[in-house]
Order: structure tokens, then sequence, then C-alpha cells
């Protein structure tokens, strides 16, 4: 079986000789690139292309919102609203659970960045500013105090240890020809 | 006929399943030990050893510190007295009185 | 002789180590109680063992460097398979085994229903190698192959429930954290190939000596930052806690977590006269102890608590390598590894009890109904908050000491201080949520705590937990002068700072016991319950603004600047310009036409004279 296969393609190449190699390196459309279907359609301009581009993407007329058609390319893709799916309800029976997203349900043009592993933008408690300012006074505060501290250590007096046999001179390996003078740390 | 052999595959696999007599089943190791009913706003069930392991540990920790404060209380509060400079004498300092 | 049982006890620890997951390699499954006959008992083996060289450490104080194999070489620089059996791997490599062994046994018990519980065993033992590595490098290289392990075993240990995406996130952030900080030591160790010729750490502290190690010392410290969790590369340390409990306790606790801090206790020699360095190291730790501190006492989670005093503990091991004082860093290290893992092994047991509530709201009244776990509790409390004569009194107390008594920064001196203090307050708001009061759980729980497995490993943590501070202290000869004397206060300040935080704490709850407001709505709380906002910034903003502009110079710049402005847009439009200025000449004007013969004609002749 296989042999008869191999000889079927042999007569085959063998027939277009000449350009058949070529014909098949060139005529092919390439694997990688994005085939007409997937790419969105032009930018719709009347209501009606509008209701055909809503239905396109699975979404109501009302919420339907393209992108300005300022050249960017991004044709009749819908505008969702910047929302990440860490902010969905945990609780819903979603399709995909771990994306937060039901089948069939029109994806943010960004959506790799709206993952739940990524970009998070549910509502905090404290607003932006007030945490920015926060933590940034916070980490001000103590860098400065850090420098403050610099400036006046902490630290207990103490003298240098003092020892016997003029400093310990020949235990530290000191030259015994030349022993320094008797150092007095008094005077009276 | 296809249904016949289904029926006679789990049949076979049933015979095999008896054949193999009876499988060593894996320690579950949280169901060791004294067991404790399902309980629903009861009192609490204890086993004397786990009040027994409790208070020989808690009983040991305190033994412990307090048979260390009592022996060796110089490691909270020091080994060596802190030197008082003020209260040194002139005699101790070999200083000689003011004229 | 002595040297020769130490090194061949010490192989004989790898190869039991290793025995298991070489097995692991046979394309049979393993039987189901594996991970409980083979791993634990392996591990429990190497303890048994890993006593031999210790016992001859301490009696005759015997060290030894063993480098029998030479890797691989370049023309001038090689790299050799160079293990060192110091004061720090002999000691640190029966406590890690030790505390590995009772936490594979409560894992027993903890993940008995794991469809993958062989794997999960096969991974703790796989960080346990990797960490016993990092431990007995005797050069940056093997040191590298060790961190990297302990890396890639934490990313998969706490994505271990890989189907939450919590799970997933923390896990990623672990693992990114981890490499900003691995970027750090890469750095260094190519700078100590480019300047040092070695990375061999005798060779590294012999030839470092004249030159000015600031740069590399930077990296080092980013590194350890990176894997210690120190202020600024934190927020992974509490968000791992989504990870199984004995995870937790294993490796972001007990010995996973000191590894950036063994990094510099172990090139400490090359930081000693770094004064830039040291001062780094103690303002960041003095930072992030409090910090920490700070965070963990509004925390609702029992495991958080944990986690963060943990971390806080981290700093303050911190300041110790700030101070110069690598070995009570270590000392500290040696004590934590018991109270903390134990910690970890109580929250896991009462988590199982409840029906996995993690919230200490959620508890309370448990000392009634699970006294071996509520004991346990306290006693790891009381030792972590440096109650004398237990685990952490000796290595914490000895730092506050060296603290008190050195020449540095009053401010980190300070910050120190105060951490200590929240030290108490967190453990004791724990305490008493947990174990004191009435039950608030639900009243249907499968409270149980009589199990061997889950009752032994922390009954061996609690008892080292007591004991193992004055036995590591009393046999582990200091390498500098302590201080011996001191004034009365300052011998005393840790314990007096603990103790006003425990007055605080207790009035605290005094005041809490009344009905008061409703809700804490002060901003201050809200910056200490939500981690000081650093995760609620930083991870909102940076992947926020790289993701953005990855997309536009993906889309707007490479596709309209590169392939139109400059392209055929580019070329069209001047093009267009030099077309309108010819035609626009070209109106049939005799003067402009003799205007252009004209310049044209000087234009060459011009040119033609120079």
């Amino acid at each position: 079986m296989a042999a008869l296969r191999a000889a079927l393609w042999a007569r085959v190449l063998s027939r277009t000789k000449g350009h058949g190699l070529t014909n098949m390196l060139l005529g092919a459309r390439t694997a990688s690139g994005i085939s007409k279907d997937i790419l969105p359609g032009p930018y719709p301009k009347t209501p009606e292309e509008r209701a055909a581009a809503a239905k396109k993407y699975n979404m109501r007329v009302e919420d339907y919102e393209p992108y300005p058609d300022d050249g960017q390319g991004f044709g009749d893709y819908p505008k969702l609203p910047n929302r990440a799916q860490q902010e969905r309800d945990p609780w819903y029976q979603w399709d995909h659970p771990d994306l937060r997203r039901n089948w069939g349900e029109p994806i943010h043009w960004d959506f790799d960045m709206y993952i739940r592993n990524r970009v998070d933008t549910s509502p905090s408690v404290v607003d932006w500013n007030t945490m920015c300012k926060y933590l940034l006074g916070f980490v001000g505060v103590m860098l400065a105090l850090f420098y403050l501290g610099d400036k006046f250590p902490a630290y207990q007096p103490v003298a240098p240890k003092q020892y016997p046999y003029n400093n310990l001179h020949m235990e530290r390996g000191g030259d015994p020809e030349k022993q320094p003078d008797e150092v007095k740390h008094y005077e009276i | 006929m296809s249904s016949l052999g289904r029926a006679l595959g789990v049949l076979r696999g049933g015979a095999q399943m008896l054949g193999r007599g009876p499988r060593k089943l894996v320690a579950r190791r949280a169901g060791g030990g004294p067991h404790i009913e399902a309980q629903y706003r009861q009192l609490p069930q204890l086993t004397k050893n786990q009040v027994f392991q409790s208070e020989l540990l808690s009983s040991a920790m305190w033994f412990w510190i307090l048979w260390h404060c009592w022996h060796d209380p110089d490691a909270v509060l020091g080994h060596f007295p802190w030197p008082d400079a003020s209260q040194w004498t002139d005699e101790e300092l070999g200083i000689p009185p003011d004229e | 002789m002595q040297t020769l049982i130490m090194t061949s006890s010490m192989m004989l620890i790898f190869a039991i180590l290793l025995f298991p997951l070489f097995t692991t390699l046979s394309p049979t499954p393993q039987k189901q109680d594996w991970a409980i006959t083979h791993v634990k008992t392996a591990v429990s083996t190497s303890f048994l063992i890993s006593l031999l060289p210790l016992l001859i450490f301490l009696n005759h104080g015997t060290e030894t460097i063993i480098t029998d194999w030479q890797w691989m070489n370049t023309s001038t620089f090689n790299i050799h398979i160079s293990l060192k059996f110091d004061h720090y791997s002999v000691i640190f490599t029966p406590v890690a085994l030790y505390v590995t062994w009772s936490i594979l046994e409560f894992a027993s018990w903890y993940m008995h229903a794991d469809p993958n519980m062989n794997r999960f065993f096969k991974y703790l033992l796989l960080f346990l190698v990797a960490m016993i590595i990092l431990v007995t490098a005797n050069n940056m290289f093997q040191l590298f192959i060790g961190w990297e392990g302990v890396g890639i075993m934490s990313f998969l240990l706490i994505g271990w429930w890989y189907g939450r995406a919590d799970a997933n996130t923390a896990a990623l952030q672990a693992v990114i954290y981890n490499r900003v900080g691995d970027i750090g030591l890469i750095m260094s160790m190519a700078w100590f190939a480019m300047n040092l010729n070695s990375w061999e750490m005798q060779q590294m502290f012999s030839v470092s000596k004249e030159l000015n190690l600031t740069l590399p010392l930077i990296g080092l410290i980013i590194a350890a930052t990176g894997k210690s969790a120190q202020f600024g590369l934190h927020p992974w340390l509490p968000a791992a806690m989504e990870g199984p409990t004995p995870v937790s306790a294993l490796l972001h606790s007990s010995t996973m977590v000191v590894a950036g801090i063994f990094l510099l206790i172990r090139l400490h020699p090359l930081m000693q006269d770094n004064q830039i360095a040291l001062n780094i190291c103690l303002c960041l730790g003095a930072l992030t102890t409090l910090f920490t501190a700070t965070c963990a006492l509004t925390q609702n989670d029992i495991k958080k608590i944990i986690a963060f005093s943990t971390s806080s503990q981290l700093g303050l091991m911190m300041v110790t390598i700030g101070l110069n004082q690598p070995q009570l860093a270590f000392l500290h290290i040696c004590t934590h590894a018991f109270f903390k893992a134990m910690l970890f092994l109580c929250s896991g047991s009462i988590i199982h009890s409840l029906n996995d509530e993690q919230d200490i709201r959620k508890m309370g009244g448990l000392h009634n109904l699970m006294p071996f776990t509520s004991t346990c509790l306290t006693i790891g409390s009381l030792a972590l908050t440096g109650t004398p004569f237990l685990a952490g009194f000796f290595s914490k107390d000895a730092i506050i000491e060296a603290l008190n008594t050195s020449y540095l920064n009053a401010w980190a001196l300070v910050l120190t201080l105060i951490a200590t203090s929240f030290t108490m307050v967190y453990s004791f708001r724990l305490i008493f949520f947990v174990t004191m009061g009435t039950p608030r759980f639900l009243p249907l729980s499968p409270i149980n705590e009589n199990n061997t497995s889950l009752i032994n490993p922390i009954k061996r943590l609690a008892w080292g937990s007591i004991i193992a501070g004055l036995i590591i202290t009393s046999n582990f000869p200091p390498m500098k002068n302590p201080i011996m004397t001191m004034p009365l206060s300052l011998k005393m300040a840790a314990l007096l700072v603990t103790l006003i935080g425990l007055l605080t704490a207790m009035e605290l709850t005094h005041m809490a016991s009344k009905q008061m407001k409703t809700m804490p709505t002060q901003t201050a709380h809200h910056f200490s319950n939500m981690l000081g906002f650093f995760p609620s910034i930083v991870h909102r903003l940076i992947p926020k603004l790289n993701l953005i502009l990855g997309q536009t110079a993906a889309n707007q710049l490479i596709d309209q600047a590169w392939f139109e402005t400059t392209g055929p847009k580019g070329l069209a439009s001047s093009q267009m310009k030099m077309a309108v200025m010819t035609s626009n000449t070209q109106q049939g004007l005799i003067k402009t036409y003799f205007m252009t013969f004209l310049l044209s004609t000087l234009v060459a002749i011009f040119l033609t004279t120079i």
C-alpha cells in the first residue's frame, strides 16, 4: 500500500517536472497569516450594517459600539468596556469558569491584558489617588527618616579596649625592636 | 448482536474482578485514630490522650521557662552588671584628692 | 577519620534523598503508599544520618570541603563540583531535614485525598534536594543550581491546585518576583566571573580584597530581596499562601525563603567591609520588618498572618546581616524554622477541621475543641515573640541586643523595635481570635485532631520550638565577641517592647469586646489591610503599562512607523512635494526660465572652479 502511494507521488512529480515544484511552493497559501473570515469586516456606516455587525459578534445592537474609524484597522470590531475578567461575578455559572467567560461571547480587543492573571480593574475600597498618595508618602517618609537616622546614628559610646604589655604589641606580631612608647591614658 | 457482545464484555469484566480476589486497601490516613461521630451542636468529644498530650506539652513549656528563669536568670537580665561610672570613687580611679 | 565519616555520611544523605527520585523515572506508576514508604522514610533516615556529621562537628569542630570532580573548564575558567561542609551547612542540614520530615508526615494526613499525592511528595523531595545543594554549595554555580531549583519547585507547588486561577496567579507572582531577584544574582555572578575569574568561594574571598565590590553586592542584595521577600519584591510571599498548607510550612516559612538570607551569609566575607552594602541591608531589612508586621496586624486570613510574620522575621534577619552579624542571622534562621513550620502545621490542622475555613473571625473557642493544636499554636506564637528560653528568644534577643549596642542608623533601630512589639500584637490577636472566646464557626464541623500523622509532626516541632534554641546556641560558638555587658535597659529592650505590645493588644481586645462603631473606616486601616496598597498599585500599573506599550509598539510603531511612514507613505509624500515644486515653476514665464539657466550656470561655474 505504502509502496503504491510512493509510486503515485513519484508519477505526479515527474509529470509536472520543471515548474511543478515551484508551483507547489508559490501557489499554496501560507499557513500563517489570518484568513479573511477571521479579520474584522469594514467599518459599519449604515444602521443596517451596524445591526449585521452586532449580530456577527453575538451582541445586541444597543451594546454594539465599533472603534472609531481612524485608520487603525479595527474595522467593525466592537469596542467593549475596559473591564478585567477578574471583576466578573465569581458565582455565576460561566461556560469557562477559569476565564469567567461564556461561549460565543465577544472578546475584548485587549483580552490578553484583561485575563484573570494580569491586569485587574475591579474597584478597590480606596480610590487610586489616595492609594498612591499613601504608599508614596509612606516610602518617602521612611526614606527621609532613614536619611535623618543616618545623620544621627544610635550607638553606645565605647572606647577601644586597652590591653596590657603595650597593647599586646608583641602578641600581635609587632617588631620587638621598635617598641612604641608606653601610652599613658591618664594624667594626674 | 453487538449488544450481546457488550453484555458479554461486562460479564467478562465482572468475572475478572471477582477472580482478582480482595484488593489491598490503601491506608486512609485521615480516618485513623479515634473516630469522632459527625456532630451538630454537641459538646466536644475529646479523647483522654489528646488532652494529656496538650497538657503535657504546655506544662513542659512552662516548666522549661520557669526552671530556666530560676536557674539562669542572667540570660534575661544580663550576665555582668553594667558599671555605673558615677559611683566610682576618686580612690578607685587613683585620682589624688583636690588640693 | 572524622573527615571521612563526615563526608561519606553527607554523600549518603544525597544518595538516600535522590534514590526515590530516581525510582520515579521508571515508567510504571508508583504504588499508592510510595509517598510514605519511600519519601518520608528517606527523609527521616537522612535526618538520622545527618546527626552524625553534626555530632562530629560539635565535638571536634571538623569542617571540610571536598572538590573532586571537575565539571567543565574553558581555557581560563574552571567549574568544579565542590561541596562545603562547614558550620552553616552542617547545622542547617539536620534542621531542614527534621522540619521536612515532620512536614512530610503532616502532608500525608493533609493531602490524603489528593489523587496526585505521590507527585506532591516527589516535588517536596526535589525541593529538599535543591535546598541541600544550595546550602552545601561551595561555588556560585552550584549555589545557582540550588537557587533555581527551589525557585521552580516553589512555582510548581504554589500552583498545585492549578484549576484555580488565584493559585495560578500566585504561582506566577512568585516566579516573576523571583526572576527579578535572579537577575541580580546572574549579574553578580557575571561580574565575579569577569573580575575575579572564579566562582569558587575561597578564591572569590581572597581575590576580591582590593576591589570595589559595591556593584556586585547590590546585585546580591537584589537577589536576596527577591528570594527572601524584602520590601519591594515582597508581595509574592503572602500570595503564595494559595498553595497547600504543607507547602507554605516548608517552602514559605522555614527553608526556601531563607535562601536569600543564606546567600548573604555565605558571601558575607565579601560584604563585611563594604559600608554601603551593609547600610542598604540594614535599612531594607528594617523597612521590611516594620511594613510586613503592619500588614499582619489587620489580616483576617490565618495563613496570611503567619506569612506576614515570616516576612517580618526575614526583615529582622536582613537587619542582622546589615549589622555585620551573619551568625546571628543564621541562628535566627534555624530557630525560626521550627516554630514557623509548627505554626503553619497548626493552622493546617485548624483549617482542615473547620471545613477549609481560613478566616480567623469565623473561628474561636478552639482550645476546648482542639486542645493539642491550640497548645502548639500558643507555644509557637510565644516562641515567635521571643518569650524567654523558648527557641525564638535565643536568636531574637541576641539580635536586638546587637542592634542596641551597635553603631547604626537610629531610624532602623526604631523601626525594628516597633516591629518587635507588633509581633506580639498580631500573635496575640491570632491566639485570641482562634483559640479563645466562643466558637463562631458553623455548628457542623468535622473537628478531629486524633491522628498520629497529624499529632506526631506537630509534637516533634513543638519540642523543637521549646528546646532547640538553647541547644543550638550553646553548641554554636560565636565567631565574633558578643558584647558582654550592657545597661539593663538595653538588655531588657526586646522583652519590654514585647510586653508593651502585649498590653496594647489586650487593651485593644478589651475595646473590641464592647459594641463600638461597626467597621473601621480609616484609610490607615485599609493601608494595613490592603497590604500597604502595594500589590493594588504595582500589580495593576506595571502589567497595564507593559501590555499597552507592547500593543502600541506592535501595532502602531511597527505597522505605521516602519511599514507606512518610512515606506510607501514616506516615499510618496516626499516625491509629491518635489513634483509639486517642479510643476509649479513651469508656468510659461520667460524670466523664470532665464533665471533657472543663470542659476544652474552659476552653480556649474562654482562647482568647476573650486
